[in-house]
């Protein structure tokens, strides 16, 4: 056969690129609406970041180049509420996470009441946030009348206003009781990914309950873990409602959602400098997700 | 019924250097059972795949029937496909898995229900129909991944290593019901495997790849007999040939002592190359132990009750070879008896470049 | 559900009994201040409000006061109705869109799907306080103030990432020669969803959409600040049952009781579905 040979590169490639739009045309409804939705807004709070704008008074917003950047740096409250952050999420995230496991190693066996008792744990997480503080505050926490206080002083102990005196503390004790349950779903998952017979050769070659967890549970539940955090720390560093609720934002409970609320919607009227505070808080973030994504953990990582 | 062609069909995977299935030139008659087969990375997958439409071809043509199907999506070439791990839809009872294509079809449900019991006849799947995957067996799920392609009486079956999950022993047996079938339907089956013994038993013809290229495609005898380059021939036949370094001394070649036995043509061949670099093959029921061969030691001896095969280690000037002889029946030989081996039947001789010369 | 099957031979007895008798006792604590406000709600104010009792007379009072309809006031009725529609409508929402997307990235994914994730997800570091001011002025722009559409639209926003980042991982768990098999049977994009890839990755949209349901209805912070009056949200139907004068605790346990049993509901019901979503491939 001396034809020559039909070379396709051309339609291929062709092909190849309406393929590749056949692919991403899925994508956009969902990715059009969420840079509407967050986009915009986002611009515009980096435009105001820009300006100076004060609610209280008529004078007009003005631009200003990075000078609220610039005061962001000398501002000691919000070093406070960034410590603050940290803090609180750092804690909130790892006890979440330890009792969480915790309680997922519990229930994973077979006992009497197994799932009544996974039900009675879950609740805490399906709870409102503005429910869960305002319970802990006036009935927990309560001096006179919570039920904690009114434990201590059976024993024996003067009672302490938990609120008031350990805000911090408090708050990440109401953030642990309600995100446990949701470390221990995932934890759960996690544990019946597990390979029976796995679990079965360790038991054989001998090994102990911890030595079991800690060579071969742990290991597999680490994606699981890693989501845990992820998830997490997503939602509690954006803690709000609860610190509100609980401590009114007592300064060594005040984290930067809340210090950025208080400058601006909440009396500070800084507009301009608040959103300066909240682009900052981003790009922080940001960086930190890379770091944690891309470097620490495989969950990015392509399965195929 | 269709004849399908490959007409220098490549395919180059973007970003690396070589093809993965290079000019494939494969004609297969109507109703033919034509098997691919090769070692991994042969290509054979992809040739399949390119069939099917599910890899795109970057060089050449396929034709199905006559008709260019090269650039087609699978819908549109009418084609069946059994999958390596039968790919079943497991929120799907069996019938509703035979059934699905035609339901894409729009085949109205009477019709469908007819097929469908019919398929599942000819393959005793009549008492599964409303069971779901999960709770079959690995044949009986192979079975369904076989009636969803019959059902849809294509054109042309595909089958990506369909028996390699099941066991030894149901591999067998469902070998030569699948062959038995094909014959029945009459359809024109391609088959990849990896297995040389299922592509000799079950092919028609047989098509041997090697890094993408076609090396030899002829029926099972002809390649058995007459295996176009070394490669061919080390990989066609259980025990492998035995493939020998060889001396050129004079216009003979010699395995230390032994002489290998050359028939006139080749002799002549050989006595006309200008190379001395030559490698003999011989199969294992072509060696036989008698005085004077070459002598060596006994390493293994596989007794596999209808026959044996002994594995000898020689030493000669020339170096260390390990043959494979056949004996029938049950061997008297042991490991480490000394024994001597000479060769009884015909020889194939490969040049430098593999190619084997003219017997 | 556990992964631990039978008994094993020499399995310890007694520590397994004491271990799920820890279990219990655990579980009882953590449900307790949950219990203890379902109990206050039953109180009158008097006994709210005075050293913890057990014991007391049980009322409705609370329940009726609360769920009573005033003039001026945000009605329990309205506020149940507006979580509702913006609850479900959002979810909804959410994924008829967070499926084709999931659909996008996991199977035959784009090339960049790692970074579109990424995007996804950094969308949620932007602190909801710090752009309250220009959703604010875009709400009265768009003259969405008090509607329960300008929820619906943030809602819908504010739970997307999290559902694509969960769907994507689901539908990367079915495997590629399935969707092939579909193809050479004659499916397209949508008949591939709707007949192979949604039956396998049901428990899974489950899970993702129990968890935009949970995290929707319990949002308080947008709520106050766009929807001061007629479009308000059961959460802050609670908070507002704090009135200036006398005591108000039993009040609003009631009320939170009463806020809070839908999403419970939801939660007990599908917690087994939720674990087998997540077990199924939430993680990949």
């Amino acid at each position: 056969m001396s034809q020559t040979v039909i070379d396709r590169s051309a339609e291929v490639k062709r092909l190849q690129r309406r393929e590749g739009w056949k692919r991403r045309l899925p994508l956009l409804p969902a990715l059009l609406f969420t840079i509407a939705v967050t986009q915009i807004p986002f611009l515009f709070t980096l435009f105001y970041s820009l300006t100076r704008w004060r609610i209280d008074t008529t004078d007009p917003r003005e631009f200003i180049g990075f000078e609220n950047y610039g005061s962001l740096i000398g501002d000691k409250f919000f070093r406070d509420a960034a410590w603050v952050s940290v803090q609180m999420t750092v804690a909130s995230v790892l006890l979440s996470l330890i009792v969480g496991t915790g309680l997922a190693l519990l229930l994973d066996r077979k006992f009497v009441g197994q799932g009544f008792v996974r039900t009675l744990l879950i609740t805490p997480f399906l709870v409102m946030p503005v429910v869960a503080g305002f319970l802990w505050k006036s009935q927990m926490f309560n001096f006179t009348n919570g039920v904690l206080n009114w434990l201590i002083r059976q024993a024996g102990f003067e009672g302490t206003e938990f609120a008031t005196k350990y805000p911090l503390a408090s708050v990440i004790i109401v953030l642990v009781w309600q995100w446990s349950p949701f470390m221990m779903l995932i934890v759960l998952a996690g544990l019946q990914g597990q390979d029976a017979s796995v679990l079965e050769a360790a038991k054989v070659d001998g090994a102990t309950s911890w030595g079991t967890f800690r060579q071969i549970t742990f290991p597999q539940l680490r994606p699981y873990l890693e989501l845990g955090t992820l998830l997490g720390a997503i939602y509690l560093i954006q803690v709000y409602d609860h610190i509100e609720v609980i401590t009114g934002g007592l300064s060594s409970s005040k984290n930067l959602p809340f210090y950025i609320a208080q400058r601006s919607v909440g009396g500070g009227n800084v507009f301009g400098l608040a959103s300066a505070y909240s682009i900052v808080v981003v790009i922080a973030s940001i960086i930190i997700a890379n770091i944690g994504l891309r470097v620490l953990s495989g969950l990015l990582e392509d399965d195929s | 019924m269709a004849e399908v062609r490959y007409e220098a069909a490549s395919r180059i995977y973007p970003g690396s250097e070589e093809p993965a299935v290079n000019a494939l030139d494969l004609h297969i008659t109507d109703g033919e059972l034509l098997v691919l087969v090769g070692p991994s990375g042969s290509g054979k997958s992809t040739a399949l795949r390119m069939l099917a439409g599910l890899e795109y071809v970057d060089k050449g043509s396929i034709f199905i029937n006559d008709v260019d199907v090269t650039l087609k999506p699978p819908q549109e070439r009418d084609i069946a496909m059994v999958f390596q791990n039968y790919a079943l839809y497991p929120s799907m009872t069996v019938g509703e898995n035979m059934g699905f294509a035609l339901k894409q079809a729009k085949v109205p449900k009477e019709e469908r229900r007819k097929q469908v019991e019919e398929a599942a006849r000819i393959l005793d799947l009549t008492p599964y129909l409303d069971r779901k995957p999960k709770n079959l067996s690995g044949g009986q799920r192979q079975r369904v991944a076989m009636g969803r392609a019959i059902v849809r009486s294509p054109q042309v079956f595909l089958m990506d290593e369909p028996l390699s999950n099941l066991d030894a022993k149901l591999r067998v047996q469902t070998r030569t019901e699948l062959a038995d079938l094909q014959a029945r339907l009459g359809t024109t089956m391609v088959y990849v495997t990896h297995d040389q013994v299922e592509a000799m038993t079950m092919g028609h013809r047989v098509a041997v790849l090697k890094d993408g290229i076609l090396q030899q495609v002829d029926a099972p005898r002809t390649l058995y007999n007459e295996p176009k380059n070394r490669f061919v021939a080390g990989f066609i036949g259980s025990p492998a040939m035995n493939i020998l370094d060889v001396e050129r001394i004079d216009d003979k070649l010699k395995i230390g002592s032994l002489d290998v036995p050359l028939t006139p043509m080749l002799a002549h061949s050989v006595s006309v190359a200008s190379t001395s670099d030559f490698a003999v093959g011989v199969r294992p029921e072509h060696l036989s132990f008698t005085d004077g061969g070459l002598v060596g030691e006994v390493v293994v001896v596989e007794a596999l009750g209808s026959e044996s095969f002994i594995h000898v280690r020689t030493l000669h000037q020339g170096g260390e070879q390990l043959l494979v002889v056949r004996e029938d029946g049950q061997s008297a030989i042991q490991r480490g008896d000394q024994v001597a081996v000479t060769i009884t039947g015909p020889v194939h001789v490969f040049g430098a470049d593999g190619e084997r010369l003219e017997a | 559900m556990s992964s631990k099957t039978g008994a094993v031979v020499g399995q310890n007895r007694p520590v397994s009994f004491l271990l799920g008798l820890v279990t219990w006792v655990i579980g009882l604590l953590f449900f307790f201040p949950i219990f203890w406000l379902v109990l206050n709600g039953f109180k009158d104010e008097l006994d709210a409000n005075s050293t913890p009792k057990l014991f007391f007379d049980p009322t409705l009072e609370q329940f009726t006061t609360v769920t009573e309809s005033q003039a001026g006031v945000l009605s329990f009725g309205t506020a149940f109705t507006n979580s509702m529609v913006a609850v479900l409508v959002s979810t909804f929402f959410v994924m008829i869109l967070a499926v084709p997307a999931a659909y996008s990235l996991a199977i035959r994914p784009v090339r960049k799907w790692r970074d579109v994730l990424f995007f996804f997800i950094s969308t949620k570091f932007l602190p909801i306080v710090g752009v309250i001011m220009p959703l604010y002025i875009l709400g009265q722009t768009l003259d969405l103030l008090n509607t329960r559409t300008i929820l619906v639209v943030l809602y819908t926003g504010m739970n997307l990432p999290l559902a694509v980042w969960m769907l994507r991982s689901f539908f990367a768990e079915v495997p590629k020669e399935l969707i092939e098999a579909a193809q050479i049977d004659g499916c397209k994009l949508f008949g591939q969803i709707r007949s192979v890839i949604l039956p396998i990755v049901a428990p899974g949209l489950a899970a993702t959409a129990l968890l935009c349901v949970i995290f929707a209805w319990n949002e308080f912070f947008l709520a106050v600040q766009l929807n001061p009056q007629s479009a308000s949200t059961i959460p802050q139907w609670v908070a507002s049952q704090e009135s200036g004068r006398g005591n108000f605790l039993a009040k609003i346990s009631a009320a939170s009781v009463l806020a809070t049993i839908p999403v419970v509901i939801a939660g007990w019901v599908a917690q087994k579905r939720m674990i087998r979503g997540l077990a199924m491939g939430a993680i990949k």
